[in-house]
């Protein structure tokens, strides 16, 4: 495709993506050190400075002068770079908040999001590469076919592969029943293929497929999760029951936390990112209002609230009303606390907890899982795609049976239709990299991830 | 006599004739050699011309400069658009010969044309340079030595041929005509492989021994259409066909002397055709059908000959007489000329360059069935892309190519040259990926230019297609700007729903058709059917069209890039060894029919682009 020709600046994290104490954010492509000027403000521009020098400085949005981050940069000058381009490198502080902050800041000023493998494919095309690396990539390339594709398709598992495969014979066979009444129209052709029936099957399977997107990506990236409630409903308890630990102190003085707490867990293989905040009341106290603030905007960007209520005490209407405020903008998990004292305290739609004695705790988990990807966690064997590019591939798969079957609805004729199913096959050829077009040799690169 | 031409065409058959017109029309002096002058143009098989992708090529050869088109036009007696109630893509037109005045018109504009010399003798050999590796001139039987710069070679099914039936077998391209020998080995010395096909033809009955009333009456469309984009109407006699069926009793009586068949009791070596396969054939390989349909022809308005287009065999004569009278309407049946196979000799079309040139011998062009093929229409456009050719090498101008997206004749060729073919090749309509940008309404619009940059089309092609376009554009206006009132859907009802809008969005409903619309709109009365028939096609799948214009797109990103004549295979390091050699003996021009070459591994593809784009030099 076009990364062939263009030397555009490009971005991508380099270094995983997680929270770390120092993150890597690496760029290339022509004029990308001009570009960086837009939002590096540091001692020298990076124009002015001879490769491999480290500048200091802050990212800071263009215009604006708010601060993302601290950071360090790295220099390369052309040639003397991974792709051979100029280049540079971002050392920030790895936050995932700072990380996202400043990939948007860079794409938003005019760096490109570089697609898997990109880097290193600029580099084999700026002949970064002697030959034997160039054979290394050879032996890439060949494994596709040699190796039964397994190890090129290591993003794709296995069982994606044989999910495709099979719609794709799907297809397939549609397209041969379709071009037989092309060709023999005068002989008796066997006219009672059901096409309405088996494309809509492959698009199930299709949709099936591309449902396990959002969970692929959940469990790539996890989630945030914020615990409210009232003053003492025991969020902090609870916290540290999910957290494994004492980490929240945790008393019977109402508004105890006054700032959040941040803890990292893993529900059922989903990371989480777990706030503890300060509880709600009407407080007059600075500190305590500010917390509270916190709380407010830390609920606003989470994926979900787990809102805590005292079982013994029951849903107040001051509860109803807080949560009424997020309900649109946030998944929200009702836990009734204090089961061990109050045990008929919780309502249908609430999750019994007692975050004390940690009864409970699994059918919570179980619900936080559900409330993420809509679905109990897949299991390791089942497929599930993870990146961007498969999820297109499988869309513009089934966007091709769609407009198909919309068009047999509407009486249009199979001649025209196969146009729709051949985007279709397609999309798949190219999912499973069997296309022969540049794209496979993207894919190829594609294996190294993105930012290599 | 003159002995030194700039061009030679070997044969005058369809293809013989494209490229012998095709030269002598670009100012070479061009001589054509036939084994019998009053053979040129004969339709060996079915007296008809088109069907479904071979009309499209009918009319791209016109659009292209090549005369194929115009001499049916001149020549049908029933005209018929196949699967008018289908899509776009499937819709082709159709027209029944007489085939004595084709064979009549072609030689006469053959004898008109001005720089054709014609020829009756038999070319057995070739002359060429000291190396062997560029053509000089052709060697014929009677001894004659005639020098040239390029060469077409057409042999159709005479190279080495030998016709079949039963027991009897005879040295024979054509019943009643000899062979052509001595080329087929001669090319064989040269270094060509050659293969053997096999094709067969059924028995010619007399008209007035057939009961026509126990057959199917088929006549053809009302209105005869033009193939010719020259051509705006035709006024020709429309003779009907009949149609019957093979019984139970047929298949009994083939089965029982199945033994006595020249294919099946191994006389026959050659592969014949898979889809056009003799009654032989169709009995013993689909034992469950009860009836296979036979098609009754009219051979010429001149002529009591018949064609039983659907029953070709080769078993002997009194079989097929036995078995042909068992059906309906044929019981009393005369046969005039029995049914043969025929087997001839073939040269492998993967030793071409999309040209159609040899890559073995310059100037050497080899055309039509010679190249594995079947058909008129396959031979013809084959016949007029290799005469181009060979005028564009003498021009010093590049060939002209066709590509998969802008003609079937350009998936014919690619197909040929790129995969080469085991048995008779024939175009389908799903041999093409991009169908509905193929369609046989718009060629004059795809290709007029290609022919007015060759040379073929002058003036007058321009000032057509200017007229065309404009008129297109005119009615595309008329329809839009005309909305439709609640009295339009009194007169048609398929318009109710759609009151309001225009007929432009209206004709989008596979309901509504534009020839209808007359009754309503004054203004469409009178026009061209052709014109408003694309109109109405370009709006009912335009969404569809833009679909497939994005696909070629993608396409077209791996044709263009061009692989160069003397690219060195061996130099690509980790190239599998299968497709290293297939690639070495393809030779493909582009990336493109690189990835089609059988074999050849997609992961291959992907490293060539690289090498392509970054060579990589050995050291």
């Amino acid at each position: 495709m076009k990364i062939f020709s263009d030397r555009e600046p490009i971005v991508a994290l380099a270094s995983p993506w997680g929270e770390s104490a120092i993150a890597v954010l690496r760029i290339s492509g022509e004029g990308s050190h001009s570009l960086l000027e837009r939002v590096f403000k540091g001692s020298k521009k990076p124009v002015n400075v001879p490769g491999h020098t480290l500048v200091r400085g802050t990212l800071c949005g263009a215009g604006t002068n708010q601060s993302i981050d601290d950071v360090l940069l790295a220099v390369y000058k052309s040639p003397a770079s991974y792709t051979g381009e100029e280049a540079a490198e971002i050392f920030c502080h790895g936050s995932l908040a700072v990380i996202k902050a400043a990939l948007e800041l860079l794409t938003v000023n005019g760096f490109r999001p570089a697609n898997p493998g990109e880097f290193t494919l600029r580099a084999f095309m700026n002949k970064k590469m002697d030959l034997t690396r160039a054979e290394a990539v050879n032996e890439i390339i060949r494994s596709r076919t040699d190796k039964a594709r397994a190890l090129a398709l290591n993003r794709l598992n296995g069982s994606i592969e044989t999910q495709i495969n099979e719609i794709k014979d799907r297809v397939t066979t549609m397209v041969s029943a379709l071009e037989v009444q092309l060709d023999y129209p005068e002989e008796e052709t066997e006219n009672d293929f059901d096409f309405i029936k088996e494309a809509g099957d492959a698009k199930q399977r299709i949709e099936r497929l591309l449902s396990t997107y959002s969970a692929g990506r959940i469990i790539q990236e996890g989630i945030s999760m914020v615990l409210a409630g009232r003053t003492n409903a025991g969020k902090s308890t609870l916290f540290n029951l999910l957290v494994k630990e004492d980490r929240a102190i945790v008393s019977d003085v109402h508004g105890t936390t006054r700032d959040y707490i941040e803890g990292a867990i893993s529900v059922e293989g989903i990371p989480v990112r777990l706030f503890d905040t300060a509880g709600l009341r009407i407080s007059e106290e600075p500190l305590e209002r500010e917390g509270m603030k916190r709380t407010r905007n830390l609920i606003s960007g989470a994926s979900i609230l787990i809102y805590i209520v005292d079982a013994t005490q029951g849903l107040t209407t001051e509860d109803e009303e807080f949560m009424a405020r997020y309900r649109d903008k946030v998944k929200i998990i009702i836990v009734y606390n204090k089961i061990d004292v109050h045990p008929e305290g919780c309502p249908e739609n609430g999750v019994p907890v007692s975050a004390l004695s940690g009864k409970g705790l699994d059918l919570l988990n179980k619900t936080i899982v559900m409330t993420a990807i809509g679905t109990s966690a897949p299991d390791a064997s089942e497929a599930v795609i993870d990146s961007i590019r498969q999820k297109e591939c499988l869309s513009n798969a089934g966007r091709g049976l769609d407009d198909f079957m919309e068009g047999i609805k509407g009486h249009m004729p199979l001649d025209v239709l196969a146009v729709c199913l051949k985007d279709t096959v397609d999309a798949l050829g190219e999912l499973t990299g069997e296309v022969t077009s540049e794209e496979i040799l993207e894919k190829m690169f594609s294996k190294f991830c993105v930012g290599k | 006599m003159t002995m030194d031409f700039d061009a030679i065409v070997i044969g005058g058959g369809h293809a013989g004739i494209e490229a012998a017109l095709a030269l002598s029309r670009l100012n070479f002096k061009t001589l054509l050699i036939t084994q019998n002058l009053d053979c040129i143009g004969k339709m060996s098989c079915n007296p008809a011309i088109g069907g479904l992708a071979k009309g499209n090529l009918v009319r791209e050869i016109d659009a292209l400069g090549g005369q194929m088109a115009r001499l049916i036009d001149a020549t049908m007696i029933q005209y018929r658009l196949l699967n008018e109630s289908k899509g776009p893509a499937v819709q082709a037109p159709r027209a029944q010969a007489d085939m004595y005045e084709y064979a009549c018109l072609a030689r006469w504009v053959m004898e008109k044309q001005a720089g054709l010399e014609l020829f009756q003798d038999t070319a057995t050999d070739f002359l060429l340079n000291s190396r062997g590796d560029e053509i000089r001139g052709v060697v014929t039987e009677r001894g004659k030595s005639f020098t040239c710069r390029t060469a077409v070679l057409t042999t159709g099914t005479f190279m080495e041929a030998k016709i079949f039936i039963g027991n009897y077998t005879a040295v024979s391209g054509r019943i009643g005509e000899p062979a052509a020998m001595g080329l087929g080995p001669n090319l064989s010395k040269m270094g060509f492989t050659l293969g053997r096909l096999k094709t067969g033809t059924p028995a010619r009955v007399l008209k007035s021994s057939l009961h026509f009333d126990r057959m199917t009456l088929q006549e053809g469309d009302k209105a005869m259409i033009p193939f010719s984009y020259f051509n705006d109407s035709i006024e020709r006699p429309s003779v009907p066909c009949h149609i019957t069926h093979t019984t139970e009793e047929t298949h009994k009586i083939i089965r029982d002397n199945i033994h006595l068949s020249p294919l099946y009791g191994g006389k026959i070596t050659g592969i014949g055709p898979r889809y056009c396969p003799s009654i032989e054939d169709k009995v013993m390989r689909f034992p469950e059908r009860q009836r296979h349909q036979v098609f009754v022809e009219p051979e010429g308005l001149q002529s009591e000959e018949m064609y039983l287009n659907g029953i070709s065999s080769s078993l002997p004569e009194d079989v097929q007489e036995k078995f042909l009278r068992t059906v309906p309407g044929f019981e009393d049946m005369v046969i005039m000329k029995p049914g043969y196979a025929v087997e001839y000799d073939y040269v492998d079309p993967t030793q071409l360059s999309p040209s159609l040139e040899t890559k073995r011998v310059q100037g050497l062009f080899i055309a039509g069935q010679t190249n594995g093929t079947s058909g008129y229409e396959e031979a013809a456009a084959q016949g007029l892309m290799a005469g181009i050719n060979a005028a564009m090498k003498m021009q010093g101008k590049e060939p002209l190519i066709l590509s998969r997206a802008e003609a079937y004749a350009g998936v014919l060729i690619d197909d040929l040259v790129t995969r080469g073919t085991k048995e008779p090749y024939r175009l389908f309509t799903s041999r093409a990926e991009y169908r509905l940008s193929l369609r046989h309404d718009a060629c004059d619009m795809r290709l007029f230019e290609k022919a007015m940059a060759v040379g073929l089309h002058g003036e007058e092609a321009a000032e057509r297609l200017k007229n065309k376009k404009n008129t297109l554009e005119e009615i595309k206006t008329l329809l839009a700007e005309r909305k439709i009132k609640t009295g339009d859907a009194q007169k048609i009802g398929q318009l109710k729903s759609h009151t309001g809008e225009s007929l432009a969005v209206a004709l989008k409903d596979p309901l509504v058709q534009i020839k209808n619309l007359g009754i309503i709109c004054d203004t469409l009365n009178g026009r061209d059917p052709r014109h408003l028939k694309q109109v109405e096609l370009d709006i009912k799948y335009e969404g569809y069209i833009k679909r497939q214009e994005e696909q070629i797109k993608r396409f077209e990103r791996l044709e263009s890039l061009k692989i160069p004549e003397e690219f060195n295979y061996d130099t690509v390091t980790g190239l599998s060894t299968e497709s290293r050699e297939k690639l070495k003996k393809i030779r493909p021009v582009s990336l493109g029919q690189a990835s089609r070459i059988s074999g050849v591994r997609p992961a291959d593809i992907s490293l060539l682009l690289v090498y392509l784009r970054n060579p990589c030099k050995q050291v």
